[in-house]
């Protein structure tokens, strides 16, 4: 039976009701790149033509967050802030829903779709809504998470890393994305560069800014669109706070005005983004007065990298005198480096975390040998030795002294058995989830890569 | 002049005081001319069969030389020429025909005697025909080989608890010398920390597979199956004879793999491991036979061909 509509069509209705509103800029077509302007064709003509340009990067990389062929999951619990209580000491609630699948509500994937933490190779478009796994060292995050909060406002400062080569689909991004939505449920502002191959490959603009330590590259364009990420993730919490400082600024801007405002008129003009960027961190990175209700209070706040791989070797700009500029030298890695190397405190408390991304390595040998380094000490093993006929990288080095690596090996076998059981409660697994079969797929799946699980049991098609 | 003259005259005053009857012989004495080479190929006669009568080649002491009796009749022939010992020998094949009537008469002799169970008897491997050939050095032909081959697989099947010693020796004549079907495998054995090793092969490559008790961990030259093999298909094929007898969670799998691309190697893989799992569990052949993954495929890449592209592949066809 023919349908009234053709495919092309429909997907093109549906791009526009996805994406109400287009981004400022942006380098990646983004999952609200608006459907392109049509092309006018030749009165009468029928025939197909070329998608026009963008069309189908857009189709591609376009964030799908739900099925309505799969089946609703009777009893899903949702992923709430009162699961990420202390439940006893060292533990939180979460803990006890290990190997479990959990929901995330509407109001956090909004915030989620709006740090672009989603991505579009990941399995989003096969449920009927988001759920993520808890697994443990998801519970050992949250743990991480509380101590943040606690009276010693610990900071950790984290890589999330895998071994290059065998680490592909083992869930890091998912772990940030996780990370993103308990930061958001416990109302901490959640700042996160989607991909450190946008600031680093040379596809954004950028330009030199003096500084009394040197030479550092501003992408204002690249700010302004970050900076309208954070503001619409984080929208409600960012509403609520005040500019408390005299910053200098290009433009005259009301003492009293709320930072979603504030930031929003960085997101706006790409001219402005850069001081509005400095501006806000100035704000964020100035201590709670814990005394009195009435005072200045700042969240804890969440900073983020995916791939940040790309962003520990030299970049693709160019200076002058077309030299290769470090990734380091550029200003908004730099300023993210800072934060991970503890450099730049965070005095209200929070938590920077990086993850490597494993099927777009780049080559940054410093960073490999660093994280096996600190993994090393991390499990009493011995350390290895850096080649010393290789030149090392020094700002690599320096950003990684003191951050804590988290190896994600595969799932265990209680946990795989748990994501299976989603599956199959979906009705996109049609198997009984059997011992046998756990073991099995747990098997093919290199000892419970969940992305290779993924494959093994839902997308692949015999 | 008159020399010749002369001479002439002499020979005939001799020739003529010779009497006709002697000089007829004296003709037939003459030795005639023959070629340094001969016309025909010099065979060496049979052996002589030689009797114990010391006299045989003497004249019969009777005198009586028309005699009838068939004895005498045979010494006549011994004694005036030279008789082959195989009365096959003026056929085009003789050895092989003394052969064959050999084992036909001592299919006769022994075609009562008990034989084994169908299946049962030992598996031999005859000599070839050209090799019969060569040693025999007869043009014999492939059915007559054929039938003789059929004759010693009768004799073969006679019962080895009653089996004549000179039907052992006649068989042992044609088997061989290199028998493949006596060769034993060497069983593999698990070693004392549970792990057994074995080889697998396909197409062009080799798999050395340990295999050791645990909770189905695979590692191919120290990196994970999914790290390994990018493809899923080939991921189930290294693990196949685990996966097939749902033993899957019960081992571990260390491999160490050459030679060929994706698919031989991960083939490959799953005939070492299904070797190695039946060292731990010999039980398993049989579902193992059933999953495929016993017998080894023999097949190689064809060889290219002179005139063709590929093995097969003939170039395309231009006019002109």
């Amino acid at each position: 039976m023919a349908s009234s509509i053709c495919l092309r069509c429909l997907r093109r209705s549906l791009q526009s009701i996805e994406s109400s509103h287009r981004a400022a800029f942006s380098t990646s077509a983004s999952f609200s790149a608006a459907a392109p302007p049509k092309k006018q064709g030749a009165p009468g003509g029928t025939g197909a033509r070329p998608p026009a340009a963008g069309e189908r990067k857009a189709l591609r990389k376009r964030i799908v967050l739900s099925n309505t062929n799969a089946l609703q999951v009777e009893g899903l619990e949702d992923f709430t802030g009162d699961k990420l209580v202390r439940h006893e000491p060292g533990t939180v609630t979460l803990d006890k829903f290990r190997g479990q699948v959990l929901g995330l509500d509407d109001e956090t994937v909004d915030a989620l779709r709006a740090l672009e933490s989603f991505k579009s190779t990941q399995a989003w478009s096969l449920f009927r809504r988001p759920a993520t796994l808890i697994r443990a060292e998801t519970a050992q995050l949250a743990n991480q998470l509380a101590n943040a909060e606690g009276d010693g406002k610990e900071v950790s400062r984290m890589v999330i890393y895998g071994s290059p080569g065998s680490s592909r689909g083992s869930g890091k991004s998912v772990m940030l994305l996780q990370a993103h939505a308990m930061a958001f449920l416990k109302d901490w502002l959640v700042v996160h560069f989607p991909e450190a191959q946008d600031l680093t490959n040379a596809h954004t603009a950028y330009q030199p800014v003096t500084t009394p330590t040197g030479t550092i590259y501003i992408q204002t364009h690249y700010t302004a669109k970050l900076l309208a990420n954070i503001a619409r993730a984080n929208q409600k919490l960012l509403s609520g706070l005040q500019l408390s400082q005299q910053h200098r600024l290009p433009i005259p801007v009301q003492a009293n005005i709320s930072l979603s405002r504030f930031v929003e008129l960085g997101a706006q003009d790409p001219d402005l983004a850069w001081p509005i960027w400095q501006a806000l961190w100035l704000e964020l990175t100035t201590p709670s007065q814990s005394e009195s209700k009435d005072g200045l209070q700042r969240p804890p706040v969440l900073v983020t990298m995916d791939g940040v791989d790309q962003a520990m070797r030299s970049s693709a700009y160019l200076d002058s005198e077309t030299n290769p500029i470090h990734a380091h030298d550029l200003a908004l890695p730099r300023h993210f480096m800072n934060l991970l190397s503890g450099q730049t405190k965070l005095p209200n408390g929070g938590m920077v975390l990086a993850a490597t991304c494993d099927s777009n390595r780049a080559a940054a040998s410093t960073m490999d040998h660093c994280l096996a380094r600190i993994s090393a000490i991390q499990n009493n093993a011995q350390p290895p030795h850096w080649d010393p006929f290789v030149a090392k990288d020094a700002k690599v080095e320096a950003a990684l002294k003191d951050v804590q690596a988290l190896k994600l090996p595969g799932l265990s076998k209680t946990e795989a058995r748990g994501v299976m059981e989603y599956y199959a409660r979906s009705g996109m697994f049609r198997h009984t989830v059997t011992e046998g079969m756990v073991s099995e797929k747990w098997t093919l799946a290199g000892s419970g890569i969940i992305g290779e699980l993924e494959r093994a049991t839902i997308r692949a098609r015999f | 002049m008159e020399s010749t003259i002369l001479r002439a005259g002499f020979r005939r005053a001799i020739t003529s005081s010779y009497s006709p009857a002697k000089r007829r012989v004296l003709i037939h004495h003459h030795p005639r001319r023959s070629y340094a080479t001969p016309a025909e190929p010099i065979r060496a006669a049979a052996p002589i069969n030689f009797t114990s009568d010391t006299n045989q080649f003497a004249r019969s002491s009777g005198g009586n030389n028309n005699s009838n009796s068939e004895q005498d009749y045979e010494r006549l022939l011994h004694r005036v020429r030279i008789v082959p010992a195989s009365p096959s020998y003026f056929t085009a094949t003789p050895r092989y025909t003394d052969d064959f009537l050999y084992l036909s008469s001592l299919y006769r002799k022994y075609q009562l005697l008990p034989r084994l169970a169908p299946g049962t008897e030992p598996r031999v491997a005859w000599k070839t025909l050209l090799e019969y050939r060569t040693e025999s050095g007869e043009p014999v032909r492939q059915k007559g080989y054929a039938i003789m081959l059929s004759l010693l697989k009768r004799l073969n099947k006679i019962h080895t608890a009653l089996l004549p010693v000179e039907v052992q020796r006649a068989l042992q004549r044609y088997k061989r010398r290199i028998q493949p079907y006596l060769n034993r495998a060497k069983p593999i054995e698990i070693d004392q920390l549970g792990r057994a090793r074995a080889v697998g092969r396909r197409k062009s490559s080799s798999a050395v597979v340990y295999i050791v008790e645990g909770d189905g961990e695979c590692l191919i030259n120290g990196r994970t199956l999914t790290e390994y093999f990018g493809r899923l298909h080939d991921r189930e094929s290294a693990v196949w004879a685990l996966k097939a007898t749902q033993r899957l969670d019960k081992y571990n799998v260390w491999s160490v793999v050459k030679g060929g691309g994706t698919t031989g190697q991960a083939e490959a893989i799953t005939l070492g491991v299904a070797k190695a799992l039946l060292a731990h569990e010999p039980d398993l052949k049989a579902s193992l036979r059933r999953a495929g993954v016993i017998t080894r495929d023999i097949r190689r890449v064809e060889r290219k061909k002179a005139g063709k592209l590929k093995a097969r592949k003939m170039p395309a066809w231009v006019k002109r």
